[in-house]
């Protein structure tokens, strides 16, 4: 409220100084992360005036994300490309090979670079086209203007400042706007903010009184008036203004302002001024460009590059000392008596060794792998586009939404996720509550069985079987409950009809609903704060006590078979007075009087709480209620117990006496408050509890389990209240009773204490001691547990205020610790920030791949701050999905995401980039071996069109074939092992060890390669006793590492298919192309004809046949011992599975194999039975009840301006004297 | 029609088998028996290829004879490098070579230089391929630094490789009587008729105050000079054998080879050798037993290989296919 008042007051003081605008000094306007230096500090908009607005030449509606235009493209496009290390080193080696130190002619790097450098322009070029057509698109959407009295429709980008313009229901509004009037009575309309804030729940928005009658073109075109308002900024909550109208000065607030991204929702349409234009508007000006994330795989192979860097600088520094040494006019034949230059003069000792470093380098450049960081791009965006994008395993048919990869650069990072943090409502749930079941008079009714319950079943082995939903089963969104026997006036007829009734009234009237449209029981709507109360007052409906009107005073209902079956009748209930609900009293009550006088107290609230104000008696009642509703807990339903007094009158007067007192008080109102409710909450007698089922999202308990046998660790961080969080936590099997489970709270007595003292000081120092004391305390059990073989799996609970706290540096490490040790972790009650801060403490605290989810914008920043980002698309609004790397319509889906899509682009992303490194370093070791042949002169030995396509066409295609196809075992297997998806985690196959291994192996093929090749061709070749020249010979050498490199790739391969066998079979036979055809032609071009004619030469003898059969498999041998040894002995988990399913069919039509018991051994499935097996103690209950004021705590924590409050709601209906029927076009 | 729209279809189903990654692959799973089978097939391969191998190569017969030092009279010893750039003092100089075993012609004559780097960057670079296909009439030299131009006029052909032309000459004697070295067809083909220029004669070659190796004869073209061409293929090795000619007649067991040869070039300098080679050849080419023993040690090693994890197989069978070796369902036993 602060917030909303500190406007109100900056807006007033505007006002007040109104006069004297222009002696105002530009003020600079601190937002969100972001400093605005504003030049003038308003701006004056003349409304329906384009000529007078002409001279501020405000910028047009049309809005641009493209980052090149047609001639920026090709400057900064390169300027982008150079900026990586290895393309920028390309560039210096290529001009260094233009020089006379260079032993390669330029091509030799130029044609590699400028192909990595066109593939990557293409790329970019395509994409910023890509968003070029999205922007056309949504600049030209029509939209209404007012021209001439009339409205004209004209594309979005036409759109001016000062503009009047007509938006119709479900329709986006093109800029920022002031509303002037609405079709709705009061100048009111609803909008949706879900694009903003990904709240789904409608906001109102209403015009100055002044404006409301422009509705109509021809009213509306003699509206003249200016605004004068803030510069334009990203502060989506804020806005200050005026509206001046014949001399008349109005203030605005944001509750006139109509966001650009926003929508009109139960309104027909609503007339405005465009204030804010294109990159202006505020949902422009908060698009800020995320940070790119670059993935820790690709972080490590910078390492991997700088080694190879140093590899490099060594093999320089070893040949040009080499040849410092060798260089000697004895000599003689090299022509070094004369003046000799620089490089080769034996006199400069130095300086030779200082220039054949430059020429080494030329030389060597192959080793760093030039077209590696292009291949992975590539292979990364087809795997991004084409396979997440278009996966049906992730196609959510209901609303049509794909999963959607926004970024290419993390794919592998999926594969090696080990902590998950998870937003709950939206993601785990649906947001969705449901009137599940409930217990009256000691009988549960509700037949119904939750997806844990039928979890739980099903791990028994026990075979569930729909059960048939009776015929006349009523069904509705929020109302999920059969039982006939409650019915349709059947509880008549149950044994405890009373209570029945009651319960129906209990729920009938106990609450802060408000009803909205017809006053039918199918058109009505309700309005509540909490979805848990409309669910409860929809149940009420549904059996037959229909609520139907609320005035300040009263309560309508319309009740059925009450007095005799079929009976309808209005009742109105006069309430007296309403004990709110908050989280300290965690309940709720109601004071009403009945038409005929009878006084009553409905209450409902926590069971704790309840039954701790029960009247004494009725003990068996009690005992079973409690037992139903651990029943229930356990089933993952949220509870609420149901309890109702009869009031003597003179009691209630004199308690009323002290309420009004009470609530006039001005000073600690609501401790006060509070105290007075206990006086007449007490000696309640118990009706019964209802159950209300958090409606999951589809798959989410069995996702989350296999997610967990994955080694991925769950953490839950929501803003709701620590019982709502455990339940959910239960509801989804992060949490279950065998768990050890730690709670840190706030909401102890001793803390409760000293913050009644008020002392601020004493409160941080005395939550911080006692966060400490429970986090060491924790601790120590948790060790003990840990080091202990076969203790329980510990799960942590802990609610934003002490997590607050235990974030402090000093306490940090201690709560890292203890998580880390947990399962699970719920964190509730947390901001939008702590989420972050939560997140960020693990990904660099722990230094472990950390991935957050969620779906509202409270969500973003923990998104952000992860290492990969998820946001649920679909239904909600976009802001997650706008700050998120990937987006999903369902959390199941994060199985595919990760389990399948994210462990094989890992592991073919690893076998992409060791093999780029051990392919380039095997054939820059060749070269190196020929140096010490050379004396050090830096002589190349293979020709330079050989080495500059060699990277580029003799072994890039089948590479990045691997990058897209290859997999180890098929996606329903990784589904079914999940246990798989741990060698990613930790990183089994880019370690050093890995790398070390393919170094060892290429450093053993280079001298395969060179020794072979040189030492069996030092005497005459064929039967002509003709001798090899040194062309001869390396031409032989490159055609075996070509062979060989290309052979050994498909070595690597865990499935081979028709594009494996083309890529290596074209790659080889490109090389043979390539090299009939170059050495079969002379060139009228200025070169040395070295390779003229030399394969035919080398064809011509039984020395090249027997030779190229010798030596890639001479080369390979080593390396197939290793594969075929460590397979034997050091098998990977995948080889194992691999092993077990190796005479299947591949993936039998993709579907689903989710069966995880079926391979369950004996033993194992003995063991699960007894861990089965019931236990005595199961505390959870399941109350949950989101306290109506969590919506504002995260408000004041971002400064949001909240209006949907439950008082709120209560006092809209009061001012509201008789509710007319609304021109209500949706249904 | 139809048959587009098979074709068509035909590419769907192909690009819906893309997107959902599922298209049909072969998936080698390496086990013991692969293993076992791909290493004796490739003993079973490689053993006998070797065996044919070596006995090419033993059937070759080669004799080598270093002649550097002993054609350097006993006194200049010392210091062989002034010997060798003394032209007045003669150069030739007698060796005897005994045939050990007959020899069928033809029988190749080379000659091998061990530490002289042809393959250095300064050396390989320096010719001019344009000028020994167009002579005099490709002006363009500066390829050939440092040996492109003498008195101003260009030098055909230039460039070191030319200028230190190998000079030693041979002459074969058996018996008294002198035998036939045939010095044609030394060089290949190709470089004899696309490389050196029919029309192109030597000129202003070996002309400066220093003079690297042999001379050419400025009447014959390029074309004929067949020792040029043979040198001017530069050696992959500092240590290399060259082509010298033929003696197309058979030699016999016990013969005695009189070579009369003029110790003319310089190896001196550098510590070089220099050796004569008479060799015979095979349809695989001169004695070289290395590619034969490679074979026959990879065939080896793989047919060893190959035992030992046969052994290894029968001994400790690993479980294949079977759940409880995997690491997770292992530690619940355990543990």
């Amino acid at each position: 409220m602060s917030g909303w008042d500190n406007i109100r007051s900056s807006t007033r003081s505007q006002q007040g100084r109104s006069h004297s605008l222009n002696q105002r000094e530009p003020s600079r306007t601190v937002t969100l992360g972001r400093v605005q230096p504003q030049a003038p500090a308003f701006r004056t908009i003349y409304c329906n005036d384009r000529d007078a607005n002409f001279a501020h030449r405000y910028r047009g509606n049309s809005v641009s994300t493209t980052k090149y235009n047609f001639f920026t493209f090709l400057p900064k496009g390169l300027y982008e490309q150079f900026r990586r290390v290895a393309n920028l080193y390309f560039l210096m080696v290529s001009i260094l090979s233009a020089t006379p130190y260079s032993p390669v002619h330029p091509v030799t790097n130029v044609v590699p670079l400028s192909l990595v450098l066109l593939v990557s322009l293409i790329k970019e070029a395509f994409e910023d086209w890509k968003r070029f057509q999205n922007d056309m698109a949504i600049n030209s959407t029509p939209v209404d203007v007012l021209q001439d009295q009339r409205w004209e429709s004209i594309p979005w980008k036409k759109l001016q400042v000062g503009d009047i313009i007509r938006v119709k229901q479900d329709g986006f509004f093109p800029a920022d706007m002031l509303l002037l009037a609405s079709t709705n009575a009061d100048g009111v309309c609803y909008i949706e903010t879900a694009n903003l804030d990904g709240e789904t729940n409608l906001k109102i928005r209403k015009a100055l009184e002044r404006t409301w009658d422009y509705v109509t073109p021809e009213k509306a075109c003699e509206f003249k008036g200016e605004v004068q308002c803030e510069q334009p900024n990203n502060s989506l909550y804020t806005f200050t203004g005026n509206l001046v109208i014949d001399n008349q000065t109005l203030p605005l607030s944001p509750n006139q302002i109509l966001l650009r991204g926003c929508s009109l929702k139960n309104t027909e349409f609503v007339v405005g001024v465009v204030i804010f234009t294109g990159h202006e508007t505020k949902v422009m000006m908060n698009s800020m460009n995320v940070p790119s994330k670059r993935s820790t795989l690709e972080r490590k192979l910078d390492k991997l590059i700088l080694t190879l860097f140093g590899t490099l600088f060594t093999m320089c520094l070893i040949g040009a000392i080499g040849s410092g040494v060798f260089i000697d006019r004895k000599y003689y034949f090299l022509g070094l008596s004369k003046s000799v230059e620089d490089q080769f003069n034996p006199n400069r000792r130095f300086l030779v060794v200082l220039l054949t470093m430059l020429t080494l380098l030329t030389l060597y450049s192959t080793i760093i792998p030039i077209s590696l960081y292009v291949s992975i791009e590539m292979v990364k965006f087809i795997q991004s586009t084409q396979f997440i994008n278009k996966d049906l395993n992730m196609y959510h048919a209901e609303t049509d939404t794909p999963a959607l990869a926004r970024t290419s650069n993390l794919n592998e990072e999926l594969g090696q996720v080990e902590y998950i943090f998870s937003d709950k409502t939206g993601t785990l749930t649906r947001n969705l509550m449901e009137f599940f079941k409930c217990t009256i008079g000691g009988e549960i009714y509700g037949t119904g069985m939750t997806e844990i319950e039928r979890g739980v079943a099903e791990r028994k082995g026990i075979k569930v079987q729909e059960v048939p939903t009776s015929i006349n089963s009523v069904r509705e969104k929020g109302f999920n409950f059969d039982d006939v026997r409650l019915m349709r006036g059947a509880w008549r007829n149950e044994p405890n009809p009373d209570a029945c009734k009651e319960f129906f009234r209990c729920l009938a009237i106990c609450h802060t609903v408000l009803p909205e449209g017809d006053e039918s029981p199918e058109k009505i709507k309700y309005q509540a704060a909490s979805p848990d109360e409309a669910a409860l007052v929809l149940a009420a409906k549904h059996f037959g006590f229909f609520f139907y009107r609320r005035t300040p005073t009263m309560i309508y209902v319309r009740e059925s078979h009450v007095e005799r079956m079929g009976k309808i009748q209005d009742v109105s209930y006069e309430i007296l007075n309403v004990l709110e609900f908050n989280s300290t009293r965690k309940r709720q009550s109601v004071v009403c009087r009945y038409p005929d006088g009878r006084l009553v107290l409905y209450c409902k609230g926590a069971d704790t709480v309840i039954y701790e104000r029960l009247v004494g008696g009725s003990d068996d009642l009690k005992k079973v209620t409690r037992e139903h509703l651990e029943k229930f807990g356990s089933a993952g339903l949220r509870t609420l117990c149901l309890a109702y007094k009869d009031l003597a009158p003179d009691v209630y007067e004199s308690w009323n006496e002290k309420f009004i007192q009470a609530k006039s008080s001005l000073r600690d109102r609501e401790r006060k408050l509070d105290e007075v409710a206990e006086l007449i909450e007490k000696d309640l007698i118990l009706i019964g509890a209802t159950a209300i089922e958090d409606k999951l999202q589809e798959g989410v308990p069995d996702c989350i389990e296999t997610l967990s046998r994955a080694g991925i660790k769950m953490w839950v961080l929501t803003g709701d209240k620590m019982e709502t969080a455990i339940n959910i936590a239960y509801a989804c099997n992060l949490l279950n009773n065998e768990m050890k489970q730690f709670i840190i709270s706030s909401e102890t007595d001793a803390i409760r204490e000293v913050e009644e003292r008020g002392d601020q000081v004493e409160i941080a120092r005395f939550i911080k001691e006692e966060v400490k004391k429970q986090l060491k305390k924790c601790l120590d059990e948790a060790q003990q547990y840990f080091h202990s073989v076969s203790g329980p799996k510990l799960a942590l609970i802990i609610d934003g205020k002490c997590l607050m706290y235990a974030l402090d540096p000093s306490l940090r490490i201690m709560l890292l610790n203890l998580s880390l040790n947990c399962s699970s972790v719920v964190c509730c009650r947390v901001s939008p920030l702590q989420k972050a801060q939560v997140t960020s403490l693990v990904k660099k605290g722990a230094r472990k791949i950390t991935l957050s989810i969620g779906d509202g914008a409270n969500d973003v920043s923990m998104i952000q701050a992860a290492h990969i980002g998820v946001g649920i698309s679909g239904l909600e609004g976009m802001q997650a999905v706008m700050a998120s790397d990937f987006a999903i319509a369902q959390f199941r889906f994060l199985k595919d995401l990760l389990l399948v899509h994210g462990r094989w682009s890992y592991i073919r992303l690893c076998k992409v980039v060791t093999y780029f490194f051990y392919k380039n370093l095997t054939f820059t070791l060749t070269q190196f071996w020929f140096t010490f042949y050379t004396g050090f002169s830096g002589q190349r030995f293979y020709d330079d069109w050989f080495q500059s396509l060699y990277n580029v066409i003799f072994t890039a295609l089948p590479v990045i074939i691997v990058g897209l196809f290859d997999k180890d075992v098929s996606s329903s297997l990784s589904k079914r092992y999940p246990e798989l998806y741990k060698e990613g985690i930790k990183n089994m196959f880019f370690k050093w060890r890995v790398v070390a291994i393919w170094a060892f192996f290429a450093v053993y093929q280079s001298l395969v390669f060179y020794y072979f090749v040189t030492v069996s061709s030092s005497t005459s070749q064929g039967s002509s006793g003709k001798m090899f020249g040194l062309w001869d010979v390396s031409t032989m050498a490159f055609t075996c590492v070509v062979v060989t490199v290309n052979l050994r790739l498909i070595m690597i391969c865990n499935s081979i298919t028709r594009w494996h066998y083309i890529s290596v079979g074209g790659s080889i036979v490109a090389w043979f192309l390539f090299i009939f055809l170059y050495s079969g032609i002379m060139t009228p071009y200025d070169r040395q004809e070295n390779i003229f004619w030399v394969i035919y030469v080398l064809m011509s003898t039984f020395y090249f046949y027997i030779t190229l059969l010798l030596v890639p498999v001479a080369a390979l041998l080593g390396d197939f011992l290793y594969l075929g040894v460590q397979r034997w002995f050091f098998p990977y988990d995948y080889q194992i599975v691999q092993e077990i399913h190796k005479d299947e069919a591949d993936d039998s039509g993709r579907t689903d194999l989710l069966g995880i018991d079926n391979q369950l051994t004996p033993d194992e499935a003995r063991s699960y039975a007894l861990s089965q097996l019931p236990r005595e103690l199961s505390k959870h209950t399941g109350f949950a009840f989101d306290s109506p004021g969590y919506e504002s705590f995260f408000a004041s924590q971002l400064g949001v301006y909240a209006p949907q409050k439950a008082w709120d709601v209560a006092r809209r209906a009061s001012m509201r004297s008789k509710p007319k029927p609304k021109p209500n076009k949706i249904n | 029609m139809d048959t587009d729209r098979e074709r068509h279809r035909a590419r769907e189903t192909a690009f819906y088998l893309f997107t959902q990654q599922s298209l049909p692959a072969c998936k080698p799973v390496l086990t013991p028996g692969w293993v076992i089978a791909i290493f004796l097939f490739m003993g079973v391969i490689f053993i006998p290829v070797g065996l044919v191998t070596l006995r090419a190569s033993h059937c070759v017969v080669e004799i080598v004879d270093r002649y550097d030092i002993d054609c350097v009279p006993e006194p200049s010893r010392m210091d062989k490098v002034s010997y060798i750039q003394d032209d007045s003092i003669p150069k030739n100089c007698s060796r005897f070579m005994k045939v050990h075993k007959y020899m069928k012609a033809p029988i190749y004559i080379y000659y091998q230089l061990d530490n002289y780097y042809q393959n250095h960057r300064r050396y390989v670079k320096s010719r001019s391929d344009k000028q020994l296909l167009d002579g005099q009439k490709y002006h363009d030299t500066s390829s050939c630094q440092p040996v492109e131009s003498n008195n101003n006029r260009p030098i055909v052909p230039c460039g070191l490789i030319a200028w230190s032309l190998f000079n030693d000459t041979f002459e074969f004697i058996r018996e008294g009587a002198e035998l036939k070295v045939n010095r044609k067809n030394i060089a290949w083909k190709s470089d004899r008729s696309h490389k050196f220029g029919k029309n192109v004669y030597p000129f202003n070659f070996q002309n400066g105050t220093l003079i690297g190796g042999g001379k050419l004869n400025p009447e014959i073209p390029l074309s004929d000079q067949e020792d040029l061409i043979v040198w001017m293929r530069t050696s992959a090795l500092p240590s290399f054998r060259k082509l010298y000619g033929r003696i197309e007649e058979d030699l016999d067991v016990d013969d005695v080879v009189v070579v009369n040869l003029m110790n003319n070039y310089n190896t001196y300098s550098f510590g070089g050798k220099k050796k004569l080679a008479l060799s015979t050849s095979s349809w695989l080419g001169g004695k070289n037993d290395f590619l034969g023993h490679a074979c026959v040690f990879a065939g080896c090693s793989s047919l060893t290989l190959a035992i030992i994890f046969m052994l290894l197989h029968v001994k400790y069978r690993r479980p294949y296919g079977d759940m409880s070796y995997l690491p997770w369902n292992r530690k619940s036993f355990s543990g």
